[in-house]
C-alpha cells in the first residue's frame, strides 16, 4: 500500500491533522516528533499507555519478594539476633521497600521498550534525520485510491511538503 | 490502480530538500566534537591518578588494611567517609530529574542530564569503597543472599544489608533513568554521526524514531520512574545514615539523622552540580542553555540546605545537653574542642557559615563566586563526614579505649583516585554523550515558538 508523508512545522498542526484523518478512516498512520508533545499524541492514540501496568505489576513483585526472602530466609535457618523474631517485620520493610523500587523501576523500563516498540532494527522508510531536528512527519498508509484525498487532508492542515515513499 | 490528480504526482517526485537541522542540535551535538590538548591532559591526569590509586588498593589487597592509618578504637576511617561523601553527591542527580520533575520545575531541564550523569558516577564511585574498606575482598559477596554450601542466609537486620540493597537499587534505578532520557537524544545524534559514532549512536538509540506510541511510552516512564525514585533518593541516605544511627556510638545513635544526612546529601550534591557545570558552560560556550537562572536556581538550594544542615548541626549539640547523658556530652564537647576541632570548625565554616552570602542577588548570579563556594562546600562535606565518623568512634564510652586515627598516605592516595574516578568518567561522558537533554530543551523551545510567549522556564 502506498504511504504518504507530510512535513509539518508545528505540533498543533500534527495533532489536527492527525485527529481528522482518523476520523476520515485512516487509522494506519504513525506520527515523528522532535520532542514529547502531549496533543500530537493524544490525538494517535487516546488511552493512556500500558506501561503503567508495568510499573504497578513490577512494583507488587517487588514489594512480596522483599518480605517474602526476608522472611523465608530468616526462618530457613533461624539464628537468635539481638533478642529480635525472626520474622521482625520492621527491618524487612527496608528490603521490601527497595525492591518494591527496584523491579518496579526495570519493569517501567521493559514496559518502554515493549510497549514503544524499541529496540528496533533501523528506521521506517518515511522516518528522516528532520524528525531529530524541529519538524514533524504524518505518515498515512492507504489505498491507491485514496491517494488523492490523503495529499489532499494533508496538505489543508499546512503541510511544508508531501511526499509519496512508498507506492 | 486510479491514478493520483496530475498536481498530486508533480509534488511527489519534486526531489526532497536538504532538511534543516536544528540549531539546539549543533549547537549541544558541538560539545561532543573534537577534543583539545587540556582536553586529553586532564583525562590523562585523572587515569593516571586512578591507576595510583589502584596499585595502592592492589598493595593493600596484598599487605592488609595495617596500611590504612586505623588505631583502636577507629576502624573506620576515610574509605567510610569518601564512602557517604560519594553516596551525597549522587544525590543531586536524582533530586534534579526526579523531584524537580514532579514540581514541574522546567529550570531542570538544562542540568538535569548532567547532574543524571553524576549521580551514575558518583555511585559507582561510592560502591567501590565498600570493596576497599574491607578486609578481605574475596570475601565481599558474602554480604548477598544467594544459596551456598553452608546453607546460610545473610542478615536482613543489619543496617549493612539494608545498605547494600538501598546503594545497588539506587546504581540500578539512577542508571536506567540516566539512560532512557537519553535514548531521543542518542536518536539525534545517530542521525547526524558519521563514522564509529553512527554504529555506537544506532546502536543505543534503539531505533528511537519519535513515534507517537514511543513519546507515550516515554512520557509515562518518565514519570513513573520520577514516582518511583523520589522516595528512593530520600530512603538511600536514610539508610545510609542508619549504619550510624542504629548503632549506640555517642554521636551517632540520633533519631534526626536521617533527614540531616538526607539535606546534607542533597546540599553536597547541588555543590558538585555547580563545580563541574561552571567550567563546562564556560569552556564549551553553553551559556545560552544554562543560564545564570539555573545557577540562581541551584544556589537557592544550597542556602536551603545549608540552612537545615546548620540547624542539624545544633539540634545534635541540643539534644547532647538536654538528654543528659555524659558520653553524649563529652563526644559533643571534644568533637568541637578535642583533637579534631579543625575538621568540625571547617565543616561548620564551610556548610554553615560561607553560604549565607547567598542571601544576596548578587551572589547568586556572580558565577566565579558561587565556583569558590561550591568547592568549600564540597570540602565542608568531606569534613562533615568525617567529623561524625571519626570524632563518635574515637570518644566512644570508656576513656580507656579512647584514641586518635589519621589517615595514612594510602588512604588519601585512594580518596584522591576517586575524585580522579570520577571526573574520569564525566570527561568521557562529556565527549560520548548529549549533556544537556536536547529533546526536552526542544519541547520548551517548540512550545515557545508555537504560543509565542516569552520568558524563561
Amino acid at each position: 500500500m502506498p504511504t504518504l508523508l507530510g512535513v509539518y512545522e508545528r505540533p498543533d498542526q500534527v495533532a489536527e491533522v492527525a485527529t481528522r484523518l482518523r476520523a476520515r478512516g485512516y487509522t494506519d498512520l504513525e506520527t515523528y516528533s522532535p520532542a514529547p508533545f502531549a496533543e500530537v499524541d493524544d490525538a494517535v492514540i487516546e488511552k493512556p499507555s500500558r506501561v503503567r501496568l508495568y510499573t504497578l505489576i513490577g512494583g507488587l513483585t517487588g514489594v512480596v519478594t522483599g518480605y517474602a526472602m526476608t522472611i523465608w530466609m530468616a526462618n530457613d535457618w533461624p539464628i537468635m539476633l539481638g533478642g529480635k523474631p525472626f520474622s521482625s517485620i520492621p527491618p524487612y520493610t527496608i528490603i521490601g521497600f527497595e525492591l518494591t523500587i527496584l523491579f518496579g523501576g526495570l519493569m517501567t523500563a521493559l514496559g518502554l521498550f515493549l510497549v514503544g516498540g524499541i529496540p528496533s532494527f533501523g528506521v521506517d522508510r518515511a522516518y528522516s534525520p528532520r524528525f531529530s531536528a524541529e519538524e514533524f512527519g504524518v505518515a498515512v498508509r492507504c489505498r491507491d485510491r485514496d491517494v488523492s484525498e490523503v495529499d489532499a487532508l494533508l496538505r489543508g492542515h499546512g503541510a511544508e511538503e508531501v511526499t509519496l515513499v512508498e507506492a | 490502480m486510479t491514478p493520483p490528480p496530475p498536481e498530486g504526482v508533480a509534488a511527489m517526485i519534486r526531489p526532497a530538500p536538504v532538511p534543516p537541522d536544528s540549531r539546539i542540535n549543533r549547537d549541544i551535538l558541538s560539545v561532543m566534537e573534537g577534543t583539545s590538548i587540556g582536553y586529553w591532559g586532564l583525562l590523562g591526569l585523572a587515569v593516571f591518578l586512578v591507576h595510583v590509586a589502584g596499585a595502592i588498593w592492589i598493595y593493600q589487597v596484598y599487605q592488609g588494611l595495617g596500611i590504612a592509618g586505623y588505631a583502636h578504637p577507629v576502624f573506620w576511617g576515610a574509605y567510610i567517609v569518601t564512602f557517604v561523601f560519594w553516596v551525597g553527591i549522587a544525590h543531586a542527580g536524582t533530586l534534579i530529574s526526579a523531584i524537580l520533575y514532579l514540581f514541574r520545575a522546567k529550570w531542570r531541564n538544562a542540568i538535569n542530564r548532567s547532574a543524571e550523569a553524576m549521580t551514575v558516577f558518583a555511585v559507582l564511585t561510592a560502591a567501590q569503597f565498600l570493596g576497599i574498606h574491607v578486609g578481605r575482598i574475596w570475601k565481599s559477596y558474602f554480604i548477598l543472599p544467594y544459596p551456598n554450601q553452608r546453607a546460610l542466609w545473610v542478615n536482613f537486620k543489619s543496617p549493612l544489608l539494608w545498605d547494600t540493597f538501598a546503594i545497588s537499587t539506587y546504581a540500578t534505578i539512577s542508571a536506567v533513568f540516566l539512560f532512557i532520557g537519553m535514548i531521543p537524544d542518542l536518536a539525534i545524534a545517530r542521525d547526524r554521526a558519521v563514522g564509529w559514532r553512527k554504529l555506537l549512536y544506532g546502536i543505543l538509540a534503539l531505533g528511537w524514531q519519535g513515534k507517537s506510541a514511543q513519546w507515550k511510552a516515554h512520557q509515562r516512564t518518565t514519570l513513573h520512574l520520577s514516582g518511583l525514585a523520589t522516595p528512593l533518593v530520600l530512603s538511600v541516605h536514610s539508610v545510609v545514615s542508619w549504619d550510624f544511627a542504629m548503632a549506640i556510638v555517642p554521636g551517632w545513635h540520633a533519631t534526626i539523622f536521617g533527614p540531616y544526612f538526607v539535606a546534607g546529601a542533597i546540599f553536597s550534591g547541588f555543590a558538585m552540580v555547580l563545580t563541574m557545570m561552571i567550567p563546562v558552560r564556560r569552556i564549551f560556550g553553553l551559556e545560552e542553555y544554562i543560564t545564570d537562572y539555573h545557577f540562581e536556581n541551584m544556589s537557592r538550594f544550597l542556602l536551603l540546605t545549608s540552612i537545615i544542615v546548620g540547624y542539624a548541626y545544633a539540634a545534635e549539640y541540643f539534644m547532647a545537653w538536654y538528654s543528659g547523658v555524659e558520653a553524649e556530652q563529652t563526644a559533643f564537647w571534644l568533637r568541637a574542642f578535642g583533637p579534631y576541632w579543625i575538621s568540625t570548625w571547617i565543616m561548620i565554616v564551610c556548610n554553615v557559615v560561607f553560604p549565607q552570602i547567598l542571601w544576596f542577588k548578587k551572589v547568586r548570579t556572580h558565577v566565579p563566586t558561587l565556583f569558590v563556594l561550591s568547592v568549600l562546600v564540597n570540602v565542608g562535606m568531606w569534613f562533615e563526614r568525617y567529623v561524625i565518623i571519626i570524632t563518635g568512634l574515637s570518644r566512644e564510652y570508656d576513656p580507656a579505649v579512647w584514641g586518635v586515627y589519621t589517615p595514612s598516605w594510602f588512604e588519601m592516595g585512594i580518596v584522591t583516585g576517586s575524585f580522579a574516578f570520577f571526573s574520569m568518567f564525566f570527561l568521557i561522558f562529556l565527549k560520548l554523550f548529549p549533556v544537556i537533554a536536547i529533546a526536552e530543551i526542544k519541547e520548551l523551545a517548540i512550545h515557545e515558538k508555537v504560543h509565542g510567549h516569552g520568558g524563561a522556564h
